[in-house]
């Protein structure tokens, strides 16, 4: 386990923590001017605060300059990343594009789509979503059923797509369709396609989640047209491009971060000199995050090519994609164990529209629990990769 | 990684890979410990790695030494080679001399030693229980009270009355006796002190725990591709698959947390956060992992015939030494607490 990593070297360089104190002042300054409120579960959709935040240069930092990017490096955007996550300030609004679009299109994008999306995401003025989700298919991905038909130009999409979060506010997303019928091996014949939302023959609906708030949406297609300049990478090729998702982007503080603001609040409650059962439960808390940050910085300091990388993409020479998972499969967990401590110790009665912010931060924090180990793939699903990798061919 | 620590990583690894053997350890847990063994990594300077050649060490990093040891508790190495490298380093540290062989370090229960002023220099009185391998080593060094201040010193166990114990891997946990011993070298010291052996402790603990892990992991990876039950390899059952992957979880948890505190400490951060942080998560990881392992094994695993129980009755022993993850977390969450709410999230990011 990390036979790679050099821990000795785990330190931020002077680029990193300076960037980590100036974001900590702009995020301060942004919610006492009231730019954001904060919410925790769903990350909130703000984009007064991406456009503030694009104009800093802090959303697809890591890309090439020619793409809007800031040629910085992987533990540059670790600390933006973490520094977000502290004050749970919303970034829905560039999230995906940073995190999943606009990586993905400097792999497998065209010239053409490059110039057209990643300088609009990079200034925070254009919102992507995820289109991967379908009513049979959900871990097992491969099942889509949204067809694309060859038409003269270009594709006429037909389906639909589900939980798409924030599709009621994003401007694009990219959709995994069937290209070619299933002929046996379920994972040829597919493709990805851009598709802007207020195209016609597009339809958004809410499906609201179980507090009543609405973040996920299904999304309809009724003979959409997308031309082929829309098509990302190859057509066929889609699977291989969906499942190249890097270690970073599995192993990034996002997954044991986000019920954080809520470990804030109990200290807060708790005082200076809790009882021993709140302070041993403050000490364990603690040390899980440590640690948890210990290894997610590891994976980002060990896969970082350093700045300017001109694919914009981290280092392939050395594999943590073990690691990773793993990372992700031990943050989702703890980040209930800081429910849980909030709800022990807290010892309130969760209301909605709690105007307390602790009070408010855990009710969010529970109702939002179950959402955590199902995104982005399951725990069980998470664990038979893991279980593959470490045992090997078992026939 | 650089390729100093992998050199070294590489050649440690072949010497134990060479030398631990189920008689060695089966001659272990009668003795206590393995002199053999001890000749062997003495031999190959790997005992004070990390202690400056200046000082009389190997050379090397904290970060070197934290790799030997990993990899020695992986082979479940029954020597002295963590009390030593503590013995040595509180002793440069304190500016006094290394003696040859092997080291241990006392008190770790907290006992209180009384230093009074003989006709030739100091002497020591007390008792201490559960001194690492006491029984072992060519010297102890041992903290005092003397009427001029804390003081650490170097004694030879010869002159103390020991009475044999042990942990529950039949590891020597001696019980110590100093009825009026004469110190050979010692020093006043309020920066060198038992605070510090309890810190450098849990760490070296948090290592070892680390690497008593992997070896488990890994047995209980290689016995669930073996071992057939109705019909198909234990592996290819997704409830065995998924124990393994948690097991895996822990396992990375607790390399990647007391590494981290290696290198914390070895740079000078917050040591206090990190050893503490690093111990807590190794304990609950050696309970975690340990339990699987055992699970995965069946019944064979709790035997004295197989190797796992090397590795585990080391985790259940481990743990405990140097503080349990609870007395580590009362001190953390204590300290925590009163640096307040505002202060977590400065002090995770910080040094």
């Amino acid at each position: 386990m990390f036979q790679q990593v050099d821990f000795s070297a785990l330190n931020l360089p002077p680029s990193a923590r300076a960037l980590q104190l100036e974001v900590r002042e702009f995020l301060r300054a942004e919610m006492a001017a009231g730019t954001f409120e904060v919410h925790l579960g769903h990350t909130e959709f703000n984009a007064e605060l991406s456009r503030k935040i694009g104009a800093r240069g802090w959303i697809g930092m890591t890309w090439p300059k020619r793409y809007g990017g800031q040629e910085r490096s992987y533990l540059d955007r670790f600390v933006m990343t973490e520094e977000m996550l502290a004050v749970a300030a919303p970034c829905a609004a560039h999230w995906f594009g940073d995190r999943q679009t606009g990586p993905s299109l400097l792999r497998y994008g065209s010239e053409a789509q490059r110039g057209r999306y990643l300088p609009a995401i990079a200034r925070g003025e254009y919102a992507f979503a995820l289109g991967m989700s379908e009513p049979n298919a959900g871990s097992d991905l491969a099942a889509v059923k949204t067809r694309a038909a060859r038409v003269d130009g270009g594709w006429k999409l037909n389906g639909q797509k589900v939980w798409t979060s924030w599709g009621h506010k994003a401007d694009a997303f990219f959709v995994l369709c069937r290209t070619a019928p299933d002929s046996g091996n379920r994972h040829d014949g597919l493709s990805q396609l851009i598709v802007e939302l207020k195209q016609p023959g597009v339809t958004v609906r809410p499906i609201h989640f179980m507090d009543g708030g609405h973040h996920f949406n299904e999304i309809f297609f009724d003979d959409v047209f997308v031309p082929d300049d829309r098509v990302v990478g190859e057509i066929g090729q889609g699977w291989r491009q969906i499942t190249s998702e890097l270690a970073l982007e599995r192993s990034g503080p996002e997954r044991y971060m986000t019920t954080f603001p809520l470990f804030v609040e109990l200290l807060r409650r708790l005082g200076a000199s809790p009882d021993a059962r709140a302070t041993e439960m403050i000490g364990r808390l603690t040390a899980g995050l440590w640690s948890l940050r210990r290894m997610s910085l590891a994976i980002a300091m060990t896969l970082d090519p350093g700045p300017g990388a001109e694919s914009g993409t981290p280092k392939a020479s050395v594999d943590l994609a073990t690691e990773a998972a793993l990372v992700k499969d031990l943050g989702t967990f703890y980040e209930r164990e800081i429910i849980d401590a909030a709800r022990l110790l807290g010892e309130v009665e969760p209301q909605h529209n709690a105007t307390d912010l602790f009070e408010r931060f855990l009710t969010e924090s529970i109702v939002a629990a179950p959402v955590s180990t199902l995104r982005g793939g399951t725990t069980q699903v998470l664990r038979s990769l893991i279980a593959r990798r470490l045992l090997g061919p078992l026939k | 990684m650089n390729d100093v620590r992998n050199m070294l990583v590489d050649a440690a690894t072949r010497i134990f890979a060479d030398h631990v053997d189920a008689k060695l350890l089966d001659a272990a847990k009668r003795d206590g410990w393995s002199p053999a063994l001890w000749q062997v990594v003495s031999d190959a300077q790997l005992p004070l790695v990390g202690i400056a050649e200046a000082q009389g060490g190997s050379g090397g990093t904290l970060s070197d030494h934290a790799a030997v040891l990993r990899i020695a508790a992986r082979y479940a190495a029954p020597i002295p080679l963590a009390e030593t490298a503590l013995a040595a380093a509180l002793l440069a540290d304190a500016g006094l001399a290394i003696p040859a062989g092997p080291l241990t370090v006392a008190p770790v229960r907290g006992e209180s030693i009384s230093a009074g002023r003989g006709d030739d220099g100091w002497r020591l009185s007390g008792k201490l229980s559960r001194v690492p391998f006491a029984r072992a080593a060519t010297r102890m060094v041992v903290f005092a009270s003397s009427p001029e201040g804390a003081l650490i010193a170097v004694v030879d166990p010869a002159h103390c009355q020991i009475t044999p114990g042990s942990n529950l891997a039949f590891e020597a946990r001696d019980s110590v006796v100093l009825d009026n011993v004469a110190v050979e070298t010692s020093a006043l010291s309020t920066m060198v002190t038992p605070t510090v052996l309890r810190l450098r402790g849990a760490l070296a603990r948090s290592l070892q725990i680390a690497g008593a892990l992997e070896a488990a992991l890994e047995l209980s990876a290689r016995y669930a591709g073996e071992r057939v039950q109705f019909g198909r390899k234990i592996a290819q059952f997704q409830a065995i698959q998924h124990e393994l992957a948690r097991f895996a979880g822990e396992t990375a948890a607790a390399v990647g947390a007391s590494m981290s505190a290696a290198g914390v400490m070895e740079r000078g951060g917050d040591a206090h956060l990190a050893v503490a942080s690093a111990k807590i998560r190794c304990s609950r990881a050696a309970q975690e992992g340990s339990m699987i392992a055992h699970q995965v094994h069946g019944a064979i695993g709790f035997t004295d015939r197989y190797a796992l129980h090397h590795a585990t009755l080391r985790l259940w022993s481990w743990r405990e030494e140097f503080g349990n993850e609870a007395v580590w977390a009362q001190e953390l969450g204590a300290a925590v607490a009163a640096a307040g709410a505002g202060q977590l999230w400065p002090a995770l990011t910080g040094y």
